[in-house]
């Protein structure tokens, strides 16, 4: 344990962030391609969250992770905890897809898909709204309490309330049957720990969109910290150009810089006031940036006022910012998608060749064997049939590899409900004649009712030794 | 960071994240034994456990206890690793004042 450890903090950080209150950030308003892709991406995803949750598909909740019941349903596909191997890999691949396009073009993740994004940027929107662009906003803050300002600080937080709780309502309508949930709340008949949940999404969505903002990223994202370590020098990021811009100046508008003596950057801070998390983008790439790009929409909009080319602050590379040339192809990125192509195979040619039922067979622990009359030889074993589908299914006892071994028990069709684990006593009877030594079978469990629904499983057949 | 800091200003905003760093990570960790755990257990199965403590609850009162035990676990961790962390003796320190950063 040393001092070096908390002496490589930046010095601004310790100064404004781990010890004092943090100084609220007024992001002012961007227009450009950067903040079009951005609205475009909040309104795709959150119309994906807010829409999907009512999604019927064959006569139940499209997509349901249904907890109560102890079974997902993802559209004609119903999962049970025996799928858990699914959720795993899906994990693996979110990881690896996040490495991937991290290595790619920096962090795409944290500018355009992150719910810490997405939702501040909708609450920013209902805060523009009510209480107006950044500098109004400001001035409010800074005005004493008018009935102005209660009816806008009012108005924006009872639409940032409201909003937070049917974000939570819909993200438990993910875990539990919406259209019942909907209607237990409108009742008032709600249990006590959906309520819980409801609450506490709630609680999440509007302390973080509407308050810690970019101090999620920059205080609470893990990912904020290590993804740095996927970076390299062909990685995008948004840097500016110092080459080009400095040294700074502000200059009449029209006119040309370098016979002044200055660079292209005018110093206007316009780059600074549109940050969501107060960096300045001219002093390096810092971990703080979460690449949303505003800063670039922000430049280009003065640079074409300036009459200057595009592009002071861009999406850029280390080694293109240094004149080298830049590469797509290297071996991280093979690697990487390498290893995403593998997982996303195993996934698919899992789900696709899956079959919704499981046999286990155990045979029977106390008896090698029974002498039946008739000089027959009889086993006994203990059968699990789990019907993973999400309808009943009847099945078929067959059993091949020896001649003349015949099924005794069940006598019948085995009957399944869905999801259901059901525990079978199973006999087998050969003749005497032909039972001697141990023999390796085959069970086959197929069902009657649905063709392609199989599964074999192998095991063994004893009889006197002879 | 130590007990001998100046008191009072610079005290509370410390404190603050001291609670942050309690139930933040164990937040998360909690939702990750969460997700494990009950892929493979049953809470429903939880009633017939132990001294008969989860006698009374359902399957989704299973998820929530089951929850808040590992987020408390999680807290307690994460609480003794910041106490320990900010009651350590540095090099440096004299008397319980560590000497300020360079």
């Amino acid at each position: 344990m040393s001092t070096p450890r908390l002496a490589s903090l930046p010095a601004a950080e310790s100064a404004s962030g781990f010890y004092a209150a943090a100084t609220k950030i007024y992001p002012r308003e961007t227009r450009g391609r950067f903040a079009r892709l951005r609205q475009a991406a909040v309104v795709v995803l959150l119309g994906l969250f807010y829409g999907i949750a009512w999604l019927e598909w064959d006569g139940h909740q499209a997509l349901l992770f249904d907890l109560p019941a102890r079974k997902f349903h993802i559209f004609g596909l119903t999962l049970w905890p025996q799928d858990f191997l699914y959720l795993a890999l899906l994990l693996i691949i979110a990881a690896l897809s996040l490495f991937f396009f991290t290595a790619l073009a920096g962090r795409l993740w944290c500018g355009y898909a992150c719910p810490q994004t997405v939702w501040t940027e909708l609450f920013v929107w209902i805060e523009q709204w009510t209480e107006g662009p950044r500098h109004r906003r400001m001035k409010l803050d800074r005005g004493p309490w008018t009935t102005e300002k209660l009816l806008r600080k009012g108005s924006k937080q009872l639409l940032w309330l409201a909003l937070a709780a049917y974000t939570g309502f819909t993200f438990v309508g993910y875990f539990t049957p919406i259209r019942t949930l909907g209607t237990q709340i409108a009742t008032l008949s709600i249990g006590p720990w959906a309520a819980f949940w409801i609450f506490l999404y709630s609680l999440a969505t509007y302390g973080n969109a509407g308050f810690l903002r970019e101090q999620v990223c920059k205080y609470m994202c893990p990912y904020a910290r290590f993804q740095s370590a996927m970076f390299d020098k062909d990685t995008l990021i948004i840097s500016y150009d110092e080459a080009r811009g400095e040294p700074r100046g502000a200059r009449r508008r029209g006119s040309a810089a370098r016979p002044q003596g200055l660079g292209d950057c005018i110093d206007c801070t316009l780059c600074v006031q549109v940050c969501p998390t107060g960096i300045d983008i001219r002093k390096g790439l810092q971990y703080e940036c979460i690449a949303c790009g505003a800063c670039i929409d922000a430049c280009d909009d003065v640079m074409d006022k300036m009459g200057t080319a595009r592009g002071l602050i861009r999406y850029t590379t280390e080694h293109a910012l240094h004149g080298k040339p830049t590469y797509v192809l290297r071996t991280r990125m093979l690697v990487y998608a390498a290893l995403l192509a593998l997982g996303t195979g195993a996934l698919f040619y899992s789900l696709f060749t899956r079959t919704p039922l499981i046999l286990d067979v155990i045979r029977d622990r106390n008896a090698l064997y029974r002498e039946a009359r008739g000089d027959h030889i009889e086993n006994a074993y203990t059968l699990k049939v789990i019907n993973l589908d999400d309808r009943p299914h009847r099945y078929r006892l067959a059993v091949s590899g020896m001649d003349e071994l015949e099924v005794l028990a069940p006598a019948g069709l085995i009957e399944a409900a869905p999801g259901s684990v059901n525990t079978i006593a199973a006999r087998l009877q050969a003749p005497g004649a032909a039972a001697g030594g141990v023999h390796h079978i085959t069970l086959t469990l197929a069902a009657v009712d649905a063709p392609g629904i199989a599964v074999h499983e192998k095991t063994r057949f004893i009889g006197p030794q002879s | 960071m130590s007990t001998g800091a100046p008191p009072s200003r610079s005290r509370r905003p410390e404190r603050g994240l001291d609670i942050a760093l309690v139930l933040w990570p164990s937040f998360l960790a909690a939702c990750g034994a969460s997700l494990l755990f009950f892929a493979a257990i049953d809470p429903a199965l939880l009633r017939n456990v132990g001294p008969r403590l989860f006698a009374g609850l359902d399957r989704e009162a299973g998820y929530a206890v089951g929850f808040l035990f590992f987020w408390g676990i999680g807290a307690i961790a994460s609480a003794l690793s910041v106490y320990l962390i900010r009651t350590a003796q540095r090099p440096g320190d004299a008397d319980g004042v560590r000497a300020e950063p360079p």
